[in-house]
This record gives C-alpha cells, structure tokens and sequence, in this order.
C-alpha cells in the first residue's frame, strides 16, 4: 500500500491532509510541486494529474483524489479503524460534514487573502477579508456555544475532521492581515487542537503552544 | 478617543484567558498581551516583546514565564526578563523588562487601565457568585455599542440601567442579573463583556449568549 501526497509546503490545504495522515500515522511520499513561483500546479502534466489545477491531490492504492474536503474523508473513511475522525452515527455524520464543508467554502476567504498578501494574488483584498471575518465569527459563536454546553471540539466529545478542516486556515489568518483578537473561542479551541498528540507544525503556525 | 486614560476597562473574560495561554487584546489602539501562567491571576502587557518588536501574545507559557515566540526570551511575572536561552549563563540585565500595565479580576471579568490604576477597577458589590457569559465584537465604536445596548430589548420583566460610562446591568428579576462592559478598541471596533450571577446564571447563560448575538446585530444595524 503506498500513499503518496502531491504536496506544496506553504499551501494550509496541504497542511490539513498533512495534519491528517500525522493523526492516522501513516506513511506518505511527498512530491513537491512548485506552486509559488513556478505555477507548476498549473503546468500540463499537473493538469493531467488534476484537470482543476489545484493542490493537494492524494493518490492511494490506486485511488486518486483532489480537493482537501475530499481526501480527509477518504483518509478517515479508509484508515481510521476507532471511527473517531469520521463518526458515522447520525448524530455527529451530518454536522461533522456540514463543518468539513463550511472549511472548503466559506473558510477559504481567509486563504483568498492570505494569496493576496503573501504570494501578491490580485483580488479584492477588502472583501477577502471581510468575508474571512465573517466566517470566523460563525465558527466562534459555534465554538462559543459548545464551551457553554462543555464540549471542546467542533463536534462531539472528540477532534474530527471538521476541526482538522477548519484548523490552518484559522490558524494562519494573520498571513491574510487578519487577527485574532476577535475570537476566543477560536484561540482556545487552536490551542487544545496545538496540543493534539502527533500535531506538528507548519509555517505561521508555531510548534510551541 | 473618548474613554478616558486614567479609567478601568473590562477586556476580557475571566474565564476565557485559559491556564498557560497568551491572548491578543487591542484598548484604544494598543496592543496587548493578555496571558496567565500555568497557574495564577492574569497579567495585562504591551505586546511587544523588548528584545526585537514581536508579539508577546504570539508567546507561549512555561510554569509561570511567558516566553517569546521568536528567540525565547522568557519574562516573569514582574516582567523581568528572567532568561535568553541563546546565552545560558547570562543573568539578563534588570533593564531587559516587558512593559506591563495594572490587571485585576472581578465579576468574572479581567480589568486593565492604560493609567496608572491607583483607581482601581468599579466596585459594583460583593465579587462572589459571577460568572462570564461571552464576549462580543462589533463593527461600531464604543459609543455606538453603549446607545445600542442602553435600549436593547433583552426580553419580557428585563429591566437595563447604566451604572457607570461604559457598564451596563440588565436584571432578570432577583434570580438573575447579567453585567455587560463595553471595551473601546479602536474608533471602529469594540468588545463587550458580559457576565451573570444569580440562582438562574448557569441555566440560563445559553439563553443569554443567544440574546447577545442578537445585541450584536443590532448594534451593527444601528
């Protein structure tokens, strides 16, 4: 069985699935592509590779699979024997995706202008951000909530995909010139996620908590 | 900015400011580092660490040093700088000192002053029994966010009174009280504050939090 991991260092939808295979203890091949500033995502045998021309894109067992959303679940679908990372009973499955996909939509405004800032992306920094700010908020009030009624995690009584999915692009606002003075909630439930064992780091984001 | 130097503000609930956690905190434009060590009360600093500029609350906490993010430098509770892991067998020199303001704890809510705090935070009645709500954020400036609040609707039987410039108290009747206390950020932003006591607090904090959410919006309207 080999997993292998088209991969760009800096890139936080790399870092979730990189933070996911940590958590499961799996060993991975990483090929390196030159996202910044060889567009290499974009070069022809990318394409081929991913038609939509985006990273992360996970390969395993023959399996190939683009979108960051996407390989979590498979990640946990296939290799997590405890069920904790991806609860399949019906009072956690739904919200937990409802979350996984709020951190590939909504959530992305926080990497769009992370782009801007760090890699010179031309967008509309202004309404990134605002964006971003928004969203931060409904996870706050969320996380706020499941303080008051005290839980810890996105859902249920355990870290699972929703919060590795949501995690980088939180953690890394400041990237995008956006802090986190604003989010209690989000600051304690990034430290306790921080002290996850086999949580490593990655650029921006510091090892020590 | 209207809210004056010399005055006490609540920045922060009590029990949001985790054991070994440092947490940013913006008053009137200044940056601050809002951490507690492993164990202890809360400490208000600038955040800044003296050594080379950064963020004391990008920090992290060992025993009851708060150490900087970028080289180590670590700073005991007075502020002194207590060690530079790069240079071992250095006593750092008395004048190495992060730049801390007066905090305090009452009715679940951290208090600073950007003054000299020989106030002292306002005494509303006996500390015992309080316990934070949440915390709010708003697109308003404090201004804003205190006409908001003084004529919110908080629900049937809840009767709002200003105590001070920037506190409110909402009661629920003898069985609840909730204090909010609004904290100028910047001339854009503010916090607020909230917490409850009363035999209803715990069962009804929830409940109470939702209402606060809508405060938020309305303030944003306004």
């Amino acid at each position: 069985m080999t997993i292998r991991l088209y991969d760009y260092s800096l890139s936080g939808s790399c870092y979730k699935v990189r933070l996911m295979l940590g958590f499961l203890g799996l060993d991975y091949d990483r090929v390196q592509i030159d996202f910044y500033p060889g567009r290499q995502h974009r070069s022809p045998e990318f394409m081929e590779i991913n038609p939509l021309g985006q990273l992360p894109v996970l390969e395993d067992d023959g399996l190939r699979l683009r979108d960051a959303q996407a390989i979590l679940c498979h990640l946990a679908n296939k290799h997590d024997d405890s069920g904790q990372w991806l609860p399949r009973d019906q009072a956690r499955f739904g919200p937990v995706m409802m979350w996984v996909m709020f951190a590939g939509g909504e959530l992305m405004a926080a990497s769009a202008a992370r782009l801007h800032d760090a890699l010179g992306y031309d967008l509309d920094i202004e309404a990134a951000r605002a964006k971003a700010r928004a969203a931060f908020r409904v996870l706050d009030d969320h996380l706020t909530g499941r303080e008051i009624d005290g839980g810890k995690w996105i859902v249920g009584d355990t870290p699972t995909i929703a919060d590795v999915a949501c995690f980088p692009y939180v953690a890394l606002a400041g990237d995008g010139g956006l802090g986190h003075e604003e989010y209690p909630a989000l600051r304690n439930w990034m430290r306790d996620f921080r002290r996850l064992p086999r949580f490593h780091a990655m650029s921006g984001i510091p090892e020590f908590v | 900015m209207s809210v004056a130097q010399g005055r006490w503000t609540g920045v922060a609930l009590d029990h949001q400011i985790q054991p070994a956690s440092s947490n940013p905190v913006v008053l009137n434009g200044q940056a601050l580092a809002v951490w507690r060590g492993e164990d202890g009360p809360v400490r208000v600093w600038e955040d800044r660490c003296p050594h080379r500029g950064m963020r004391l609350s990008f920090g992290f906490v060992r025993g009851n040093t708060l150490r900087c993010i970028y080289h180590g430098w670590a700073y005991g509770a007075d502020g002194q700088c207590a060690e530079i892991p790069a240079h071992p067998a250095l006593a750092p020199p008395k004048t190495i000192c992060a730049n801390s303001y007066p905090a305090e704890t009452r009715y679940g809510i951290v208090w600073t002053t950007l003054g000299d705090g020989a106030s002292g935070p306002p005494d509303l009645g006996p500390d015992e029994g309080w316990e934070g709500v949440r915390s709010l954020f708003v697109a308003a400036s404090a201004e804003a966010a205190l006409t908001a609040l003084a004529r919110f609707d908080f629900g049937a039987g809840a009767t709002t009174r200003m105590l001070a410039g920037d506190i409110v108290e909402v009661s629920f009747g003898p069985e609840l009280r909730m204090l909010v206390v609004v904290q100028a950020m910047d001339d854009e932003r503010a916090a607020l504050h909230a917490a409850a006591k009363g035999a209803r607090a715990t069962e009804e904090r929830a409940a109470l939090a939702k209402r606060l959410e809508r405060l938020r919006a309305d303030i944003e309207q306004a």
